[in-house]
């Protein structure tokens, strides 16, 4: 076995910013990072105002609380796959390291989640001080997501962003990497997985014990939990994408 | 000497195939490189494999001195749009150059502007819906004006007219003259490309069979034509890569060149001796090769080609290349 000698390499300077260029490269997608989740974000506001609107027709009064806030959650599954499978081929023949693509590409999916969870905010506050739009109807502002205060509401809708945005980015890296075949394995362990969890709950009678630390950990303490939860999504993407061919 | 790129022992196995087999060669720095082959020879992946958007099986490669794999000091000198390189959904030909912008530091706007006018690319047209030939205009584009000091093209004329592609060759001619950079340039077209090439890298069915200068390699193969008796009786013993007759008269390329004296008795037999084309020794080597008869593994004992077993670096420059495998063994 020959061995090459690196000893001789020049010291080259890495050019700087090439990481937050990554967050620029990935916002070409306007559409996929912008306009379909604002769409999706105002599309269920407006739907959940009409329905308000009819139900408060029809002579209810008690509070009206949707949950069509969190439709652009679900999207952001979306845009983890598109950041992974439209611009990972890019950013190869833009000479770019897959580490640098990949905490980039994390970047520009939390710009994009501290925008919406910003609105998030912004909208509960609104129904706050309206008493949910003088008509009991509150889109945003949900009293266990808020039950810590507005901090911790716009945390735990930023986190739950970047939990699905890896989600969708591992997905796709496991399914250009390993196939549909790949990717169907990993669902079905990860289903297996779920099973798992419910037959031991089940047969240990723990269900009681299982809602009651839900209920007690509250929507900031989920949050916290599962923001070392999305760090290991993260880094299961990132190793799985580390040895994938452009 | 000054190489940019060392592959030792390069092998890339696919589930099914075996792309690369071993092989092994330098790039030296400033100079044209044709990476010539026929299709699934392996030169894509050769190409992938240096620029670390694919991974060997085994083997190492440097460039720069330095493994390539997840190193941005390496990988911003480089620069590679693949034949079938993917774009993001929404990007128009104006992203792409505005995002090459970005991470190529060596990056020319005047001579992507130039490069634009020159190819009447439609800037504005999402690239999902531009033509083969608009297409390829962007890799060449960003190939060109990225400037990079290694550069790689991959077939970067399909779907481009007889025009298009010849504003190609003259712009990277032009440009090469004023920023030398080193040029690896994966073709079929080998006859467009021969006066724009220095070296020619031939690779078959995943091993380098040739690695030689232009002018030497052309030098390689004699053809001589006549009558059938006295052709047979001129390339008695030596390695014929191609023949073919039509009654009496013969036409038979052979490995080799004639001296002083055998062309003088050819002459005087009332034959004649043409050159070869790169484009027709390519063809009768790797049509050789494909068609699995004997003899045709690589070349005769007066060449310095590679060894069957496609391990040596083979170069023509045999006290160099030992020199060179002895430190790295």
């Amino acid at each position: 076995m020959t061995t090459l000698d690196s000893g001789a390499a020049l010291q080259h300077q890495v050019p700087r910013n090439r990481m937050l260029n990554v967050v620029r490269l990935q916002f070409v997608n306007t559409q996929t990072f912008i306009w379909v989740p604002a769409l999706v974000l105002g599309g269920s506001w407006v739907l959940s105002m009409m329905i308000f609107w009819i139900i408060g027709g029809a002579g209810v009064t008690e509070v009206k609380a949707g949950g069509g806030s969190q439709a652009p959650l679900w999207y952001f599954l979306a845009i983890g796959i598109q950041a992974m499978t439209m611009t990972f081929p890019f950013s190869q023949a833009m000479s770019l390291t897959r580490r640098e693509f990949f905490l980039g590409s994390l970047a520009a999916a939390s710009v994009s989640g501290l925008g919406m969870s910003l609105v998030f905010v912004l909208l509960g506050l609104f129904e706050q001080a309206t008493g949910g739009y003088g008509i009991n109807g509150y889109f945003a502002y949900l009293d266990w997501v808020w039950a810590a205060g507005p901090f911790a509401a716009g945390l735990t809708y930023l986190t739950a962003t970047l939990f699905f945005f890896t989600i969708g980015f591992w997905f796709a890296t496991i399914f250009k990497r390993f196939g549909a075949l790949g990717l169907t394995t990993a669902l079905l362990a990860l289903g297996l997985a779920l099973i798992g969890f419910i037959a031991l709950v089940t047969f240990q009678e723990a269900w009681p014990a299982v809602v009651k630390w839900f209920t007690d950990t509250g929507a900031l303490g989920l949050t916290l939990w599962a923001i070392p939860v999305t760090g290991l999504l993260a880094a299961g993407s990132y190793f799985t994408l580390r040895r994938m061919p452009a | 000497m000054n190489s940019v790129i060392q592959v030792r022992n390069l092998t890339k196995r696919y589930k099914d195939a075996l792309a690369l087999d071993g092989v092994s060669f330098d790039i030296e720095q400033d100079a044209i490189y044709g990476l010539l082959g026929r299709n699934g020879a392996g030169k894509t992946t050769a190409m992938s494999i240096l620029t670390a958007q694919n991974l060997p099986t085994s083997g190492e490669v440097r460039v720069f001195g330095e493994n390539p794999y997840e190193n941005a000091r390496v990988l911003s000198r480089m620069c590679f749009v693949r034949e079938s390189q993917k774009y993001p959904d929404d990007a128009t030909p104006r992203h792409a150059f505005a995002a090459a912008r970005l991470f190529f530091p060596r990056w020319d706007q005047g001579l992507a502007d130039e490069l634009i006018d020159d190819f009447q690319l439609p800037l504005k047209r999402t690239i999902k819906k531009l033509s083969r030939g608009q297409l390829s205009a962007v890799g060449v584009i960003i190939g060109l004006a990225s400037r990079a000091e290694v550069t790689f093209f991959d077939e970067p004329y399909l779907g481009l007219d007889a025009v298009a592609r010849q504003i190609f060759y003259d712009r990277l001619l032009a440009d090469y003259a004023e920023v030398p950079r080193t040029i690896l340039l994966s073709s079929h077209l080998i006859d467009e490309v021969s006066n724009l090439i220095e070296r020619v890298l031939l690779i078959d069915d995943g091993r380098i069979i040739m690695d030689e200068s232009a002018d030497d390699a052309r030098a390689l193969a004699t053809n001589v034509v006549g009558d059938a008796a006295a052709v047979e009786r001129v390339v008695n013993g030596r390695e014929v890569i191609h023949r073919e007759g039509l009654g009496r008269v013969a036409s038979v390329t052979f490995l080799g060149r004639l001296d002083g004296a055998e062309r003088a008795a050819v002459v005087a037999d009332g034959l004649e001796l043409a050159p070869v084309s790169l484009q027709q020794l390519i063809v009768r080597l790797t049509q050789h090769r494909s068609a699995g008869r004997p003899g045709a593994d690589g070349f005769g004992s007066n060449n310095s080609g590679p060894d069957s077993s496609g391990t040596k670096s083979p170069s023509t420059d045999t006290s160099d290349a030992d020199t060179q495998e002895g430190s790295l063994r």
